[in-house]
């Protein structure tokens, strides 16, 4: 079963379509939801946390639907907002223990499971203050920690690095690694910091003006370009270029004598040299590239989401 | 997760049924609503008069005390009128209640935006707001029912005659009238209360609720020379309505009572808007126009 089925998904929100057609399926342990400021990714959240009611199609949380199974879906997700979510006049383990049996937990085990999961985050000594008097990575915590307390199979993260300095940021993506690590809690994180999503997904759904950009699996989108090299050399570029075309090469030139290229299976390394030996070229340099999700992200920008199709890259 | 050990443990324990996490929030709220000495000092002071009535009863039904205390001077009679003065007593100390509590118990989840993750939560908007009417009504019930009901069984335990069998009107009238307006209160102070971030605002908003409208309803009667204006005057409202429900002698002249009928739609219609208040503010998300 998927973790998120989208089916022709649309909302409406003040007579403006913030997500139009959004169809696809997501099966990762670890989604990053990806996309500009304004692409729609807490729109998106908060559709399948049924805060916002689909105007055309369905959105469906481990199969369940966001309108009719609401607090279904409420009960297996725990939430992290954007932005500060809190109660400032109560101390962390009682908004925690609060939360928790909001989720259903009786209070023992609220209270159990709220100093447990303050300790996993890292607030356990300061756990009897009040919020209002936690710094700004305490309460991004705190919200981690409210999120955790019941034990939901989906965790939703809206921005979890937002504001923290990069000590506190290094320790977030940790604690986020740790859980996906240990494989009980899948989790949806949005972010329009790649950096945060590479250290932590293995599957991406990248949003633009409220359609799919492109919806992959990154180690899978890595093995299918393993072919990607770059090339430095010396002599002209142009013909060396249109020759490897010839051969069924993706190639691209830049100044300095670089060059981009994707290899056909068929192809070996050693071809390039035996080509660039045939034009009177040197290659200075030749590095094999993994691809990297700002690559992803940045030819997902670049294609036409206008169409409405999905773009597998 | 464990506390030694710091590593995630999934949940695997039995779930509360989902009604009953109305009485979740309903606990939280009256903790939030008793953490303050200000609401226990407010409900001590809220006593003092019951504390006075009672001291009437037992004087109205102790003759040597009578003559002790009040050297046979005046006549103390304890009937409908006297309960209508206990209920009016406790129904003003409730507004006061309800202006301190009311903004405690939806302000902090505002003013610190709360609501995406309460909301995220199994529980509806419906029954979020039901706890904290509960929480509320529970508070107010303390200083005003609550009292009059434990007075009424102290008259007729200390009345000599069958006195609870002959006035039962008072009893439900009091209960009644009771229900009626701290339920109006409960919607009042938690509509005003969403709408207003601040504290302190709220407290006086939810002061000028009661008596801005009652002011102008009060120039609209001198002026107009017309009974319609005390529609907005909610003292006078209450008060012709809690004299109906105990059987207490009118003390307005005819042609300035309002029909029971006019003041149950001023009612139902102030109750109406305090919903679609809170229907509006009580919201995971706003959504922008535009």
């Amino acid at each position: 079963m998927s973790i998120i089925g989208l089916d022709g998904l649309q909302v409406r929100l003040g007579g403006r379509t913030v997500l139009d057609g959004l169809t696809g399926e997501l099966h990762g342990k670890a989604i990053g939801l990806l996309g500009p400021n304004g692409a729609g990714k807490s729109t998106l959240i908060n559709t399948l946390l049924g805060f916002h009611t689909p105007s055309r199609g369905t959105a469906c949380v481990f199969g369940l639907d966001s309108r009719r199974d609401r607090a279904r879906i409420r009960q297996s997700i725990g939430y992290m907002p954007e932005n500060d979510s809190f109660i400032g006049n109560m101390t962390g383990v009682r908004f925690v223990r609060y939360m928790a049996e909001l989720a259903g937990l009786p209070r023992a085990e609220a209270l159990e499971r709220a100093h447990e999961a303050l300790f996993y985050v890292g607030l356990g000594e300061v756990r009897h203050r009040n919020i209002d008097t936690y710094s700004l990575g305490m309460k991004q915590l705190i919200k981690l920690a409210q999120a955790l307390a019941h034990g939901p199979q989906l965790l939703i993260l809206d921005e979890p690095t937002n504001g923290l300095d990069p000590l506190a940021r290094q320790r977030m993506i940790h604690t986020l690694q740790e859980i996906r690590k240990g494989g009980s809690i899948r989790l949806l994180i949005s972010s329009h910091l790649l950096r945060d999503i590479d250290e932590t997904r293995d599957e991406v759904l990248i949003l633009k003006d409220g359609r799919i950009a492109a919806l992959s699996n990154i180690e899978e989108e890595r093995r299918s370009h393993r072919n990607f090299m770059e090339l430095e050399i010396m002599g002209s570029a142009d013909e060396f270029c249109d020759s490897l075309r010839d051969l069924g090469c993706e190639c691209a030139c830049f100044a300095g004598g670089r060059v981009k290229l994707v290899m056909p299976d068929r192809m070996e390394p050693r071809d390039l040299y035996v080509m660039a030996s045939r034009h009177g070229l040197q290659i200075r340099r030749i590095h094999r590239r993994r691809d990297s999700l700002e690559d992803i992200f940045m030819r997902a920008m670049d294609a036409d989401s206008a169409r409405g199709e999905l773009v597998r890259l | 997760m464990s506390v030694y050990r710091h590593e995630y443990r999934a949940y695997t324990g039995k779930l509360t049924p989902l009604w009953t996490r109305v009485r979740v929030v309903a606990r939280y709220a009256l903790g939030e609503a008793w953490s303050s000495r200000i609401t226990v000092g407010l409900f001590t002071f809220s006593m003092l008069p019951v504390v006075v009535y009672l001291i009437g009863i037992f004087l109205a039904n102790n003759a040597l005390a009578r003559v002790l205390v009040m050297q046979g001077n005046g006549v103390l009679e304890v009937n409908s009128g006297y309960f209508l003065r206990v209920l009016s007593t406790q129904c003003w100390f409730a507004v006061v209640m309800t202006a301190w509590i009311a903004p405690r118990l939806v302000s902090f989840d505002l003013a610190d935006n709360a609501l995406p993750i309460l909301l995220s939560h199994p529980i509806s908007r419906f029954r979020f707001v039901l706890g904290k009417f509960i929480a509320l009504f529970l508070c107010l019930s303390l200083v005003t029912w609550v009292p009059g009901l434990l007075l009424f069984a102290y008259q007729g335990y200390s009345c000599s005659k069958p006195w609870m069998g002959a006035n039962l009107r008072i009893v439900t009238g009091l209960l009644l009238g009771a229900l009626l307006w701290i339920g109006f209160l409960s919607m009042l102070g938690l509509a005003l209360s969403s709408w207003v971030k601040w504290r302190t605002v709220a407290i006086g908003v939810i002061f000028a609720a009661v008596f801005v409208p009652a002011g102008v309803g009060g120039i609209i009667t001198a002026i107009l020379r017309t009974r319609w204006g005390y529609l907005l005057n909610l003292p006078v409202m209450m008060t012709q309505l809690w004299q109906r429900f105990l059987g207490a002698p009118p003390t307005m002249r005819d042609d300035m009572r309002l029909p029971t009928s006019a003041i149950a739609l001023v009612l139902a219609t102030v109750c109406l808007i305090c919903v679609a208040m809170l229907n509006a503010r009580i919201r995971a998300r706003e959504v922008v126009r535009g």
